[in-house]
């Protein structure tokens, strides 16, 4: 019992009139609490029960109690359905307040079914895609949980094919292939959960800058959001680029005069760690060497069209008129740093591709090796640790 | 004078158990109720299978004999598995039963046993320090250790439809007496139970309506010291339950003496009764049911996969309504057996039960099931009894190069409460315990435990030099630009496939058997390294106190069913958690990484 953390409260759905609003109580205590303020028997809310009855002369609700280890949260639980009016609503928290509750942060109820390993990291991170997809439906269900039926599958193929008509090795690339698809799935949700990569575009006055801007932006024209940039004249979108959300802004030159150094002054401080350069200049003189130091820098050697052959080894050759070299440029923008969890899910999509190679190839047993691997991958909980924390701080109050 | 060790027992565990016991200096006595019936196939007429198949090889890298009279006695081979990748690969073969038995008996007598006919019903002196055993007869006989290797004989009951009598198998006696004795002794047993089908009359099946299986076309060999390649001197068939077997057994199920509530005792899971499957899978027919000769030309076939203990008319029933067995002649009912074995916990991994210093066991009794799990655990204890009384430490097998070892470790450290059958998912290397390269994992194995023959240790060193120069070779050859080694992971990749780019001869068995090993070796080295590397990490953490824990809440990761076992059993080392059923092998790794995490703070 003194492995419970305090009683926490909240409304699990929308502050709206409906028919029915829910709200959670979660920690030490809740079943006593509830039991006391709809004056049933002690226990009669403990376990796995339901009551109906009057809350504190509030409303006349159901209860529904959830035991130690089997609650969403892991912890003590209890569900009210109230009358779906926000006033009901208010009022019952309000008595829960009364009676030892604190109102929930933000995402406290997954977060401490997380800790209680009700839910393993990655199924912090598929909740939180899922809830960022919106309506896009991205059901990507317990990638975990499915990875582990895939393996029972796979061992008892190994194990008693012969005794019984099982799956065929057809069906076994059939399943990884699936699974292979929805991981793929997730890791682009994965990606939108994650801090955005931020792309500066930056070089001499003149290099063809605002030129690549525009390029990029045309090239798939979603403008998510549109803020003030920190130049004189530059611009910030955001664009997706094969589902990854990208952060890309155009900026003032160097080597300008006034307003325009000011301008270039302030955005070389405003980079933060992280963020990627990409620096035009027509003539292949080095960027600052302050900025190759602290980002990851891509040289492209702009214009040529206008002059081509001039490119040093090293640069890229671009120009933003025929579309020589856009594509590199948008790799270099979406390649996902190696730490980031998406970039270790991709390590999955990568082994799950070795798995289905290995039971094409008639070799299930390496199949399932491979397949074992995967799911430490999943398993890992450190690892996503950061993406979870963020994923967490997405949840609104309730879940 | 040299010291004795005596075996009690004359199935596949006891053979194993004193040729390793002799093998290694002591002269060994076995003694069984029926020397007629040493190595009697008391069950399905065959050896081998996945994973079992790779232990019989094992078994023969290890200096045993099971491998060398399987392949003398086969009379069909197949290698199942054939398309889920070579680590899994399970040779089995049809054995002629009654050979078999007179093989083994030859090789006990080959290797100077004296075998004692009678039934043991007490042992004599201390448990500590057993002296003797007493026979049935009044005779005492003496040794130094002693191994029991009792099946299914200790307390032995069996049972069919209403009637049930005493006995170790069909047609032998129960040791009722020595069970009693064990039971005084206080030791710590169990009931497990297992079953066996009924047995057909040949001629009275019309087969022409059935599905034939022959021999695979595979120069394959158990022993490494046979000749390879089992022709087909017998065919076997497949034939089907019908509906009507399925409704049969349904309608029956309260006859039955498994299902009337008379045996509460566990059974195999993995090896059901019929009633089994016909009540855990209710809407499944057509269960494939496999007609195995009993021998060479012998008039008798084994139904697997139709293990009852109905009643002896609802047997006909079931029979008659398969396909093919309209007008079928049972020769022989079959039955359940109920016997007693020791609980986990009693026994070492030197196979040495903890309370003696010189009482071992073996097989059925430690709980495990199946010929060859009998006999590789046999051959454990045999060698252990004889290294003890001669002054010699004890040998445990690593879990990481052996499906002994991992066995071993799952029966002591895991336990097991229904009898235990060996598949190639029990080990967390798989890819590396294969039956192609039995012989290689479990030589250093061998050299220690001192079981192998100066003739077999000889033969294993000319193939090892065999392997070192194709390896060099293979290291030094190119194809399209890649190394062979490279060529040789891809997963469609397969030893023929190289055989053919290098220009290696084929011909000879034992140059097969080499490149198939070597490029195995090349395929999965990745994936074996990490393996082991995974299973280093958690050793070297075995041993590290859990105790500065006081609440495994501060390991987040670990799941709550385990972390309430934890808080509730306070395990004292990593490896005393592993123990624990409700920490699986997620919340270890967990509990490694939350180690590895504060391993400054645990030097204090």
């Amino acid at each position: 019992m003194e492995q419970q953390s305090d009683l926490i409260a909240a409304l699990a759905t929308p502050e709206a009139v409906s028919a029915i609003s829910l709200v959670r109580l979660s920690g030490k205590g809740a079943s006593a609490v509830i039991e006391k303020l709809m004056k049933l028997e002690q226990g009669a809310l403990t376990g796995r029960k339901r009551a109906v009855g009057d809350l504190a002369g509030i409303d006349y609700l159901v209860a529904i109690s959830w035991p130690l280890g089997k609650s969403y949260t892991g912890e003590e639980m209890v569900d009210l359905m109230c009358h779906g009016s926000p006033g009901t609503a208010a009022r019952i928290l309000e008595e829960l307040e009364k009676n030892g509750a604190r109102l929930a942060a933000p995402g406290e109820f997954t977060r401490r079914a997380w800790l209680n390993g009700r839910l393993s990291s990655l199924d912090v991170l598929t909740l939180s895609a899922r809830y960022t997809a919106g309506e896009q439906k991205t059901k990507h269900g317990d990638l975990t949980e499915e990875l582990s039926e895939l393996t029972s599958e796979l061992e008892g193929f190994i194990e008693f094919s012969e005794d019984h008509e099982v799956s065929e090795e057809k069906q076994i690339t059939l399943l990884l292939e699936k699974l292979l698809n929805r991981t793929q799935k997730l890791v682009v949700s994965v990606r939108n959960t994650e801090i955005l990569p931020r792309v500066f575009i930056m070089g001499p006055m003149n290099a063809g800058k605002s030129t690549l801007f525009n390029k990029l932006n045309g090239k798939e024209i979603v403008v998510v959001s549109r803020r003030a940039g920190t130049t004189r004249d530059g611009a910030t979108r955001i664009v997706p680029f094969s589902g990854r959300l990208v952060e890309i802004s155009d900026s003032a030159g160097s080597g300008g005069t006034e307003l325009d150094s000011q301008a270039y002054e302030l955005l070389e401080r405003s980079l933060k760690s992280g963020d990627r350069i990409v620096w035009l200049d027509p003539s292949c003189s080095s960027p600052p060497g302050k900025l190759m130091e602290q980002h990851e820098v891509l040289k492209v050697c702009s214009l040529s069209d206008k002059n081509p052959g001039k490119c040093k080894p090293g640069w890229l050759v671009l120009s933003s008129v025929t579309g020589v070299g856009v594509d590199k440029v948008i790799e270099f923008m979406i390649t996902t740093h190696w730490e980031s969890p998406s970039w270790r899910m991709q390590r999955m999509v990568g082994l799950l591709e070795e798995a289905i190679s290995a039971s094409k190839g008639h070799d299930i047993a390496m199949a399932a090796e491979i397949v074992g691997d995967v799911l430490r991958e999943a398993d890992k909980p450190q690892r996503y640790g950061d993406a979870v924390e963020r994923a967490l701080e997405r949840f609104c109050v309730g879940k | 004078m040299r010291k004795r060790v005596l075996v009690i027992g004359g199935g596949h565990a006891g053979v194993e158990a004193a040729i390793a016991s002799a093998a290694i200096g002591c002269r060994t006595t076995l003694v069984t109720p029926d020397i007629s019936r040493i190595s009697l196939m008391s069950c399905n007429p065959a050896m081998g299978g996945i994973a079992k198949g790779t232990l019989v090889r094992e078994i023969d890298g290890l200096g045993g004999v099971a491998a060398e009279s399987a392949d003398s006695t086969a009379i069909q081979f197949r290698m199942l598995n054939t398309k889920k990748g070579p680590a899994v690969w399970g040779p089995r073969v049809q054995s002629d039963v009654t050979a078999y038995t007179s093989s083994q008996r030859a090789k006990l007598e080959e290797a100077g046993v004296q075998i004692v006919q009678g039934l043991v019903t007490k042992l004599i002196g201390p448990e500590k320090k057993i002296t003797g055993v007493l026979l049935s007869r009044g005779i005492e006989l003496n040794a130094e250790a002693f191994v029991l290797a009792t099946g299914t004989f200790l307390n032995g009951m069996l049972y069919r439809g209403k009637i049930s009598w005493p006995g170790g198998r069909r047609g032998d006696v129960s040791a009722v007496a020595l069970e009693k004795d064990i039971r005084k002794r206080m030791f710590h047993v169990k009931r497990f139970k297992t079953g066996t089908s009924p047995r057909i009359i040949r001629s009275s099946i019309d087969t022409s309506c059935l599905e034939e299986q022959i021999s695979h076309d595979m120069q394959f060999r158990f022993s490494w010291s046979s000749r390879a390649g089992v022709k087909n001197r017998e065919t076997c068939w497949v034939t089907r339950t019908t509906g009507e077997t399925e409704g049969i057994v349904k309608e029956s199920l309260e006859k039955s003496a498994l299902y009337s509530g008379r045996i509460h005792s566990k059974g195999p899971r993995y090896c059901p009764s019929f009633e089994d499957k016909v009540t855990k899978f209710p809407d499944r027919t057509g269960h494939p049911i496999h007609l195995e000769p009993m021998g060479l030309a012998s008039r008798v076939m084994y139904l697997n996969g139709l293990s009852t203990s109905m009643p002896e008319e609802i047997q006909e029933k079931i029979v008659r309504s398969l396909p093919g067995f309209r007008n079928a002649v049972i020769s022989a009912y079959g039955y359940t057996v109920e016997y007693t074995c020791f609980e986990t916990g009693e026994f070492e991994k030197t196979m040495r039960l903890k309370r003696t210093d010189n009482l071992y066991v073996s097989g059925q009794i430690l709980g495990t099931s199946g010929y060859e799990e009998a006999a590789a655990t046999g051959l454990l204890a045999g060698a252990n009894a004889a290294r003890r009384v001669l002054g010699m430490e004890e040998r445990v097998p690593a879990r990481m190069t052996s499906y002994l070892g991992v066995m071993v470790d799952d029966l002591v450290t895991r336990g097991t409460d229904e009898p235990y059958r060996l598949f190639s998912s029990r080990s967390e290397n798989r890819l590396n315990l294969r039956q192609d390269n039995a012989d290689r994992r479990v030589f250093s194995f061998a050299a220690k435990l001192g079981t192998l023959s100066k003739k077999k240790t000889r033969e294993f060193k000319i193939r090892e030099k065999k392997y070192s120069k194709l390896k060099q070779e293979l290291l030094s050859r190119r194809y399209q630009g890649k190394s062979i080694e490279e060529i040789c992971k891809r997963p469609e990749v397969t030893p023929e496939d190289i055989s053919e780019i290098i220009g290696y001869d084929q011909a000879s068995v034992e140059n097969r058997e080499i490149i198939t090993t070597l490029v195995l070796d090349m395929k999965y080295a990745g994936y074996v390294k990490r393996a082991e590397k995974r299973f280093r990490v958690r050793r070297r953490y075995s041993d590290v106190s859990l105790a500065h824990i006081k609440d495994y809440k501060i390991v987040g990761t670990v799941t709550i069913e385990a972390r309430e076992a934890l808080n509730k059993k306070r395990p004292g080392t990593l490896a005393d958690a592993e123990a624990i059923p409700a920490v699986r092998q997620a919340d270890l790794d967990a509990l490694v990484l939350y180690l590895m995490k504060n391993s400054v703070s645990r030097e204090t």
